[in-house]
């Protein structure tokens, strides 16, 4: 049982690890046209949660990546050759990441389940 | 009844080995996505059966899947699925993990099965109504 409380444990830093990683891409891509912005990337790192191993996210870095240069000589911010800096958000990236996030999520999410499933095959020997 | 109780133990024991690979196997799925993990599982339980002194209740003890841990039942290994490995040094493949994920399901619910059938047996040769 308390292999099972501690499977659980893991699943939910698993989920909630997936969460924040989604959290942010939702972020860049809202900011993908945001003059200056720069992507923000979270990496997973191993912990423990309890007794339980588990997964959580590290430090957010900003993607040291050059900035796109924008033709605009409209925008407040152009310089005196027409170009402005616009953020280093690839959406193709962004969405790429947020299916896998999403599909990680899932699994654990399954494996969440099944252990609870688990345990509630368990307790029903007690049953009579 | 000897025979009996062999069979309650063992009905236990594959329990304790589905649940301690459903461990795993979720630490595996929570770090598909960490850089320089790798996959872990534990063998079979048939190979378990067959190397160890039999099967005890000790496999259930606190700690037995750490990897640093000295001497316990079960030993975790890696485990790679062919191709599954990213250039960060992940080795996590999520379907093979949830196929992992079905053979724990299966394993043990037929311990539990074999568990309950047996009582029942124990049960119905005490003479009383189940």
């Amino acid at each position: 049982m308390n292999e099972i409380t501690r499977t659980m444990a893991t699943a939910a830093s698993g989920m909630a690890a997936q969460a924040a990683r989604l959290r942010l891409s939702s972020e860049n891509i809202a900011n993908a046209d945001t003059p200056g912005y720069r992507r923000k990337l979270v990496s997973f790192e191993e912990t423990m949660a309890g007794d339980a191993r588990a997964v959580a996210t590290g430090p957010v870095r900003l993607d040291e990546a050059e900035l796109a240069r924008v033709h605009d000589p409209n925008h407040p911010l152009a310089g005196a050759d027409g170009y402005y800096d616009s953020s280093n958000v690839n959406m193709m990236v962004e969405i790429a990441d947020a299916r896998e996030a999403n599909r990680s999520y899932e699994a654990n999410l399954r494996m969440f389940e099944q252990a609870r499933q688990m345990a509630g095959s368990l307790l029903d020997l007690l049953r009579r | 009844m000897d025979h009996n109780l062999t069979l309650l133990r063992l009905a236990s024991s594959l329990a304790a080995h589905a649940s301690a690979r459903q461990t795993l196997v979720t630490e595996n799925i929570a770090h598909a996505d960490t850089p320089g993990y790798r996959a872990r599982d534990l063998p079979d339980f048939a190979e378990t059966l067959a190397d160890g002194p039999g099967f005890t209740a000790q496999i259930t003890r606190r700690g037995h899947i750490d990897l640093d841990a000295g001497a316990r039942g079960f030993e975790a290994e890696e485990v790679a699925a062919f191709g599954a490995e990213t250039p960060n040094g992940n080795s996590v493949s999520l379907e093979d993990q949830m196929i992992r994920g079905a053979d724990i399901r299966q394993n043990h619910d037929l311990a539990l099965g074999v568990y309950r059938k047996t009582m029942d047996i124990l049960r119905a040769s005490l003479g009383r109504q189940r």
